[in-house]
């Protein structure tokens, strides 16, 4: 089958190059096409699966109330007070623009809220700000009422009062970067005058995606500058560095056409392009690359055993094209292990860079050959004649595991040793704040909200039951006093507050009955007691209309994710013993982060799992022989441990983006040991000798992987991100190459030298 | 359709009713001097839930005096609320609390403010001075139930949450049928619906209901066993009748 691809290939690439080219253009425009269809995403929960318990949760209670994750703008000036006329009317100017918006489903501020007040027994809900300019006495009034109320003061004005903080409530979280934009248009005129933060999940998710798209072209293309280079260096020809990068441009264009056409006829979240599909352009570039780099390094090598192009390309093709067909079939399989992902977004990803690889391979077994073809080589060029840099490296190499295999067998299994003890060292970190280097402006304006107000991370705390009924009333009281004891909690809100502030109100603002009535009959009549003078709706964030259940929010500092595991962990114990009759169920920003980082963990242990495993039957069917499936994974394996170890003594954040270089080492790491085997293999049936078999395996396929390495590792390049986990990636990229190649060329091939006897004899069987 | 109405105006003016002329004419429509009637609020939010209260109301002058009783949800059943507006100065009113055992009272609202957390403003709930807004009648219908479209735009000086009521006027009755209400950006801000039952010669309203555009929120208020001119006195409107639910 694959013998009679070999000859249909080779056939049509030396006889019909012209129309093949030109086939393979016109395919690739077609399904880039559909590039126009591909639909951002820039909305966190998509990534969650519809059955996760705080997901299910947070629906709920957007169902039954609003949406409750919210977008701050604060303004002012350090040390000077906010509470002037002027600043007080551009606070209302601004309310009243962002209420404007579509997205914006309410906006929370000093111009909006009401206070509640017993002055000389009347009982008034009012506006606290009652007009845009207000008079002296209306100022000193508002700062009274602010001064005796620090629950409410701390949502809206700063400690210091020298900002006011507007809370916008969006819609839904659909549109956050149209949200974002139309915030920023708002508060445009005003930036000269004073200094503006913003905050909150919606504002990160409205500006990341975007941040993450742009550095990660930005420096791809830097990326590619580099590999191009180093290609140029090793390769020494121009016309083959284009080839290799012009399939690679082809690849990635069939694969974001791919993921827009998979849109387009299924509507479904998971071809959505959100902000980790970001990474899917680098991790089909290294794929991409490496079939590239195999073919023309392959064909210089026969060119300067054959010296005759039609003759090369065909010993080329002959050789590398089972290995290559085997490399994409294994890769693309093992990124469609990410069917089995509990995150939505990854099993698209897996799809559509499962279809580029095939699509690579494509182009490498057909469009490449036929390129090479028509291209008129100078065979008395020094790209043809002379060995590179790097072949000369691989000779040392192979000569070093000729002469010293169980040593280099030893050394190898030593690092992988020292380093897996690296592995329990990984911390798991997916809070969005902490993709920001110290200095970032996104992240120093959540650190300021964190500082100087109630926070921007939210956990919601529903509770079940008859909110009237004081007895579950004082239990919400006393989880909020609990939480508030929390160092990283600044303040928390419900409706056992507003009852607590109405009964005062109600007897006069007398300090003892700051409390919950003791009878249900008092509590209903405080709800009753509101509605003559307020709007019953402005508790609609706090109980639901029939009043069974409430939401306690507490408002918190960013705090990490290990942070996050420990607290949540402390609250259900509290939970737990203090409150155990009471039907409660937790959500918001922190057990969304909680629940995504085992996620993110269950999913990268199930891809790893199942890649391998997949990878080994692949190739045990494809050489009828287990032990050459078991080879193939050894080389894995080490990657994978050495990698992971590394991430742990390095202190490299397990992330949901580099979780994703898995998939590379995978693939790649695959791509090696497949092309080592099955130069191993040619070689035994060619009854190349034992003694020199790994020297002349070595010599086949070293070359061609390292410069497959030194070019994947420009896109280290990508350290010079302001993105840590682009950061995370360009550093982990050296890891990852370094770590597959020293699979392959020490580990595997010292291992298949110590074995050789035993390799023959089942290859004669 | 401009043409055709200015066509209509300039006629009104110059042969016809003004719109002036027609709210004087509906001014002296006959009315009850004081009525008591028990009715039904339904409020329905946007998601369509509802909330439903039963309130007994005494009221005297258009509603001037007036005294409203929680009967139902068991919840509320005692509370009651005492309004009586004054001409030269603010409105009073008071709240008896059962369960407190106590009458507080409340700072008068503003005009804006919704009555009992329903879509209707005590502005809706307060009679429009006459003098305080202009009236045009900007079409009539001569169909099977002849109508008058007066649009009503408050004077500058009024303290309002509207722009401008395009009111529906039964020609006949003289009584208004249907209203759209609109906010300060001249946005469609509610749409109210009167249904009318006629006892003991006045038209008394039997059902209203309002909706708001903006939040997708609505109420109606169902009126029944209404008692017409029962001879009510004004000391009725005192503190000490709040306690006491009357059959």
């Amino acid at each position: 089958m694959i013998n009679k691809f070999v000859k249909f290939a080779q056939h049509h690439a030396l006889k019909n190059s012209k129309k093949i080219i030109l086939l393979a253009i016109s395919i690739t425009i077609f399904i880039g096409s559909g590039i126009r269809f591909i639909l951002l995403d820039d909305n966190v929960m998509n990534m969650l699966p519809a059955n996760i318990e705080s997901k299910r949760v947070w629906e709920d209670i957007v169902q039954e109330f609003k949406y409750s994750d919210f977008l701050f703008v604060v303004f002012g000036t350090k040390g000077q007070n906010v509470l002037t006329k002027e600043k007080l009317a551009i606070a209302w100017d601004l309310t009243k623009s962002f209420g404007l918006i579509n997205q914006v489903e309410e906006v929370i501020s000093i111009s909006t809220i009401n206070r509640i007040d017993s002055d000389d027994g009347f009982l008034e809900v009012n506006k606290v700000m009652p007009s845009k300019y207000l008079n002296s006495l209306e100022i000193q009034s508002l700062k009274d009422y602010l001064n005796s109320n620090s629950n409410l003061s701390s949502q809206i004005i700063s400690k210091n009062k020298d900002y006011i903080s507007i809370i916008i409530r969006p819609k839904n979280e659909q549109e956050f970067s149209n949200l974002v934009a139309s915030v920023k248009e708002a508060t445009k005129p005003y930036e000269n005058l004073y200094e503006f933060h913003y905050g909150g999940q919606p504002y990160i998710a409205g500006t990341v995606p975007q941040l993450i798209q742009t550095e990660t072209r930005k420096l791809m293309l830097l990326g590619l500058f580099i590999m191009s280079i180093i290609l140029l260096i090793n390769l020494r020809n121009f016309s083959a560095v284009c080839m290799i990068l012009l399939l690679i441009t082809m690849s990635l264009v069939s694969m974001l056409g791919f993921l827009g056409w998979a849109f387009y006829f299924t509507d479904s979240k998971y071809f959505f392009f959100s902000f980790i599909n970001s990474s899917m352009p680098i991790v089909l570039l290294t794929i991409a690359n490496s079939d590239g780099v195999h073919m023309l390094s392959r064909f210089f090598r026969e060119i300067r055993n054959k010296q005759n192009k039609t003759i090369a390309i065909k010993k080329t093709m002959h050789k590398l094209l089972l290995p290559i067909f085997l490399t994409s079939l294994t890769t693309s399989a093992a990124f469609l292990t990410m069917l089995t992902s509990p995150i939505p977004t990854m099993s698209g990803y897996g799809i559509s860079i499962g279809f580029g690889i095939l699509w690579a391979w494509i182009l490498s077994s057909v469009f490449l050959p036929a390129l090479i073809n028509l291209k008129t080589w100078d065979f008395s060029s020094k790209a043809f004649l002379k060995p590179s840099i790097l072949e000369k490296l691989v000779n040392s190499i192979s000569n070093i595991i000729l002469q010293y295999p169980k040593r280099v067998l030893s050394f190898g299994i030593i690092i992988l040793f020292v380093s897996s003890f690296g592995i329990p060292k990984i911390n798991v970190e997916v809070n969005l704040i902490n993709l920001f280097k110290p200095g970032n402006i996104i992240r120093e304006s959540t650190m300021f909200l964190d500082h100087e107000l109630a926070g921007s991370m939210n956990l919601l705390i529903k509770v079940e039951g008859d909110i009237k009924d004081p007895k579950l009333l004082n239990q919400m009281i006393i989880i909020q006093d609990y939480l508030e004891t929390i160092p990283s909690v600044n303040t928390t809100v419900s409706i056992a507050n507003v009852v607590k502030e109405m009964h005062k109100t109600i007897m006069f603002g007398e300090p003892r009955y700051d409390n919950i009535p003791n009878n249900k009959d008092k509590i209903n009549n405080l709800f009753t007691m509101y509605s003559p003078t307020g709007d019953p709706e402005d508790f609609g964030s706090l109980v639901n209309y029939e009043y069974n259940t409430g939401i306690i929010t507490a408002m918190m500092h960013t705090i990490s994710t290990r942070e996050i595991i420990h607290l949540n962990d402390q609250i259900n114990n509290f939970l737990i013993s203090k409150t155990p009759n009471v039907n409660i169920e937790i959500s918001g920003l922190m057990m969304f982060l909680k629940d995504f980082v085992n996620l993110v963990v269950q999913s990268s242990i199930t891809s790893i799992i199942t890649s391998i495993i997949v990878i080994l039957c692949i190739i045990w069917i494809f050489f009828r022989q287990f032990k050459f499936g078991f080879l193939s994974i050894i080389p894995l394996i080490s990657a994978v441990l050495l990698n992971f170890g590394l991430m742990g003594w390095f202190k490299i954040d397990l992330t949901h983006f580099t979780a994703l270089l898995t998939a590379i080492i995978i693939g790649v790491g695959v791509d090696f040991s497949i092309h080592y085997i099955s130069a191993y293999i040619n070689h035994i049936k060619k009854n190349t000798s034992k003694n020199n078999i790994t020297e002349k395996v070595i010599n086949d396929v070293g070359y061609p992987i390292l410069l497959d390495v030194f070019s994947n590792m420009a896109f280290s390049a990508l350290i010079f991100s302001t993105l840590i986990p682009l950061v995370d990636m360009g550093g982990l990229m050296i890891f990852a190459m370094l770590s597959t190649s020293f699979g392959t060329l020490t580990i595997l091939a010292s291992i298949m030298e110590i074995n050789k006897n035993k390799l023959y004899k089942i290859n004669q069987k | 359709m401009t043409k055709y109405s200015i066509l209509i105006i300039i006629f009104n003016l110059l042969f016809g009713l003004t719109g002036y002329e027609l709210i004087q004419k509906m001014e002296t429509r006959l009315k009850p001097i004081d009525s008591k009637t028990d009715f039904t609020m339904t409020l329905t939010n946007k998601k369509g839930k509802t909330r439903s209260c039963t309130l007994r109301s005494i009221s005297k002058n258009d509603g001037a005096r007036q005294i409203i009783w929680f009967l139902s949800p068991a919840d509320d059943k005692g509370v009651a609320l005492l309004k009586i507006e004054h001409k030269n100065k603010l409105d009073e009113m008071h709240i008896w609390l059962p369960a407190f055992k106590r009458v507080r009272r409340i700072a008068p609202s503003k005009r804006s403010n919704s009555f009992m957390g329903s879509d209707l403003s005590y502005e809706d709930l307060s009679s429009r001075k006459i003098d305080e807004f202009n009236y045009t009648i900007i079409d009539e219908f001569k169909n099977d139930n002849p109508t008058y479209l007066l649009e009503i735009i408050p004077k500058k000086h009024l303290e309002t949450e509207y722009s401008r009521h395009l009111t529906w006027i039964d020609s006949t009755l003289l009584i208004p049928i249907k209203e759209k209400s609109f906010d300060k950006e001249n946005k469609l801000l509610k749409e109210k619906y009167f249904t009318y039952s006629l006892i003991s010669d006045y038209q008394i309203l039997k059902e209203v209901r309002v909706k708001n555009i903006q939040t997708n929120h609505s109420t109606s208020l169902v009126f029944s066993n209404i008692i017409l001119n029962n001879d009510i006195k004004n000391n009725f409107f005192n503190e000490k009748n709040l306690k006491y639910i009357p059959n």
